[in-house]
């Protein structure tokens, strides 16, 4: 009843592919569509976009914010930022306590979505003021995404190195492609979402991506780790391949437990949490999933196919 | 035994410390978890430059981000707004006035000599600025202790020092910082070299602040125009104040879930591996007030991922140990070999973890930097609790004797010995994984 992973790995790999590919066109789509033309649809901490600000004659509680939120996602005005500036004493007047500062994307000229903002915040707080309306630009520069690729490539060479020393050279380039893997399909899936339901990235969107490739490495290292014990005790007894099943099996209960656990806090910000975190949530709950799959199912297919492939050549 | 008992005081005293540093020192939390202060400030026109450009907004805009960055904050923003304005939002954490201060000054550093203007001596330009200067730094006099502010020139500012004074010789340099004559030497000799001093202008010399600022705004450059700040407000959380209060609560179920999910799965060493999480929270928690961390949401991400790594490693551990029972050893043996036999691969993942984290926190910014640093701290302080304080409270609660019951680990008595044959591990092999 066990599975045999090593030799059903040729399905395993179109598995991933199948997985893959449509992540990969909805990317190469969104790259030439999209007049950023960038291959996930990017939010206003990329592009910069419009603020408006609302003087209100109240305390604004805090809490009162997830209510506007709702309003204004039922009134088309997408993933707000919004903040309430307490205005400090001696700049208050006429009665001015607060300003409920929302940024959102950029609002064209002649454009209906001012007068449905002010709409909902006068029904929100009585009377709002609409006291400056500006654009501003992007937090998050394109130089911040050009050093984050050079710093992750760097990371990536470090880790190479590191595992070639402690396993071998093959083993560090499957745990890579793995990491590749994982994080091809989460961006896949967001540009799908873009696509589909609009769904924009910010930079939190990179912190979750970090963390699926800190998590991808990890659980494929715990199952390398148990062929290489194995293969110190059975290498003449079972060949690779079934030294690898073996491995996977042992391992198995750990894998599923470990992500099970990391999944179950997730799902809990998932469905509980802030509305302003759940896309970020969703890419990390995602990326643990398919990483443990990539690691029991694709890394050690391919480091399996490698050494195959090895001994066939010497063979012949 | 004697060991174990020590070691489990060790663990007591740590975990009191951490205590006694949650409880004295502040949280720091960034900008879009709890909000801070919000300046605008807004660009001056002068005589010399009526009109301000886009070109001059990008500079100024990089000027005082290069001024924030200076003052050691995480995650402040400086964003754009309109045609001549910048809004720089500061976490609470950091002392306003002081802010203020950094970002207000022009920090406009000018070496003048005296000249006829209009028939009255007044000082005047001599062309050589802050721009000329390499770096800047507080040392203090080595004739009467006073603290002076050292200036190094680069290779074009130190030629045009040389000659300036080889021009002044015998007559006063005047040393000006943002209009206001700082001091005014005479020249006795040509100097090469490229450094100076400009020491405080009072009779007690430069207070240690006053020259400490005068450098750091040296080093992080003037600012091409005078800006002004025209507003001061407090703000709330960028991700929103009612998505952090929901989501401290589900942070709050996520963890419960999984300590339910450890006692249920792997009892009794579930229960102590949840311990182990709470003094793994309490000591990683300490060490971001002592450091001190501003802790964002990026932060609080390399965070749960580390909580998850740690877990996995209790996972392993338990794991082996329960493999080792069923292959039919003794209690002791099968805790001590889960532990080393985990400890491989425990080992080798969390060393990638931090090598990476190591690349990452050096070459990244900000997200990348707040993520890399509380994982890397997570992943040190976990080899300590996963491994060293699991491995201690199982050996004080189970003691040397027998399995007496099965059921503490989730077995059932035919469990053991219905495994595959274990093979004997050297044991400091098996702890560095070298292969035979």
């Amino acid at each position: 009843m066990k599975l045999d992973i090593v030799k059903n790995k040729i399905w395993f790999l179109c598995l991933s592919a199948i997985l893959l590919a449509p992540g990969i066109g909805a990317m190469i789509y969104s790259s030439i569509t999209y007049p950023t033309h960038t291959p996930l649809k990017v939010g206003i901490d990329y592009t910069g976009g419009t603020t408006l600000q609302y003087g209100v004659n109240t305390a604004a509680p805090n809490e009162k914010i997830g209510e506007l939120r709702e309003k204004l996602a039922a009134n088309g005005v997408d993933n707000p930022y919004l903040q309430v500036i307490n205005v400090s004493a001696d700049n208050q007047k006429e009665g001015l306590k607060s300003i409920i500062s929302i940024r959102t994307k950029f609002i064209e000229e002649g454009s209906d979505v001012t007068d449905k903002i002010t709409k909902v915040m006068n029904e929100e707080y009585n009377s709002a003021d609409l006291m400056q309306v500006s654009s501003v630009g992007a937090t998050l520069g394109s130089e911040l995404f050009k050093n984050a690729v050079i710093a992750l490539s760097l990371a990536i060479l470090g880790i190479i190195f590191y595992l070639t020393m402690r396993f071998q050279f093959d083993y560090a380039l499957a745990a890579i492609l793995g990491l590749v893997h994982d994080v091809l399909f989460i961006l896949g899936v967001f540009s799908i979402m873009g696509l589909v339901w609009d769904v924009q990235i910010d930079g939190l969107f990179i912190t979750a991506l970090l963390t699926v490739i800190g998590f991808s490495v990890h659980d494929t290292i715990v199952v390398f780790d148990r062929v290489r014990e194995n293969l110190k005790y059975y290498s003449k007894k079972m060949s690779f391949g079934e030294i690898v099943n073996f491995s996977i099996h042992q391992t198995l209960a750990r894998s599923i437990n470990t992500s099970l656990t990391t999944v179950l806090t997730l799902l809990a910000l998932y469905l509980f949490g802030g509305v302003t975190t759940r896309d970020f949530v969703l890419a990390m709950m995602l990326g643990i999933i398919i990483g443990t799959y990539s690691s029991i199912f694709f890394c050690a297919s391919l480091v399996d196919m490698w050494r195959e492939g090895a001994k066939k050549k010497q063979a012949a | 035994m004697k060991n174990k008992v020590k070691l489990f005081w060790f663990i007591v005293l740590v975990v009191i410390t951490a205590m006694y540093f949650i409880i004295t020192r502040p949280t720091k939390l960034g900008l879009d978890l709890v909000g801070g202060s919000r300046l605008v400030l807004e660009a001056q026109t002068t005589q010399t430059m009526p009109v301000i450009t886009q070109d001059m907004m990008n500079s100024l805009q990089f000027a005082i981000e290069n001024r924030v960055n200076k003052l050691g904050v995480a995650e402040t923003v400086v964003q754009r707004q309109g045609d001549k304005r910048l809004v720089v939002e500061i976490p609470d954490v950091t002392d306003l006035d002081k802010a203020k201060q950094f970002i207000g000054e022009t920090a406009e550093l000018e070496f003048k000599k005296l000249a006829m203007v209009n028939g009255k001596m007044d000082w005047v330009s001599t062309g050589l600025t802050g721009k000329d200067l390499n770096k800047a730094m507080v040392s203090s006099n080595p004739n009467n202790g006073e603290w002076v502010v050292s200036l190094d020139f680069n290779n074009e500012g130190a030629k045009k020092f040389a000659d300036l004074t080889r021009e002044l010789i015998g007559k006063q340099m005047a040393i000006f910082f943002n209009g206001e004559l700082q001091s005014a030497p005479n020249v006795n000799e040509t100097i090469t070299g490229g450094h100076a001093q400009i020491t405080g202008g009072g009779k007690a010399g430069f207070a240690y602040e006053e020259a400490k600022q005068m450098v750091d705004l040296l080093n992080a450059g003037a600012l091409p125009v005078p800006a002004k700040i025209i507003e001061e407000n407090t703000v709330g959380p960028t991700l929103g104040a009612d998505s952090i209060a929901r989501s401290k609560l589900a942070g709050i179920i996520g963890i419960g879930l999984v300590m339910l999910f450890m006692i249920a799965y792997y009892r009794l060493p579930g229960l102590i591996a949840n311990i182990a999480l709470c003094i793994y929270g309490v000591i990683l928690f300490a060490l971001f007030k002592i450091i001190p961390v501003t802790l964002t949401l990026a932060g609080i991400a390399g965070f749960i991922l580390s909580i998850g790594m740690a877990v996995d490693a209790n996972i392993l551990i338990f794991e082996r140990t329960k493999e080792e029972l069923k292959a039919g050893r003794t209690l002791f043996t099968a805790i001590n070999s889960g532990f080393d036999r985990a400890f491989t691969s425990i080992f080798d993942s969390n060393v990638t973890t931090i090598i990476s984290c190591v690349i990452l926190y050096t070459l990244g910014t900000s997200i990348v930097k707040g993520f890399a640093l509380t994982l890397a701290l997570g992943v040190a302080v976990s080899m300590f609790t996963a491994i060293t304080v699991t491995r201690n409270f199982m050996h004080l609660i189970f003691g040397t004797g027998d399995l007496t019951h099965p059921e503490w680990f989730g077995l059932k008595k035919s469990d053991i010995g219905d495994s595959y044959k274990a093979v004997e591990t050297k044991r400091e092999k098996a702890k560095f994984g070298i292969l035979d």
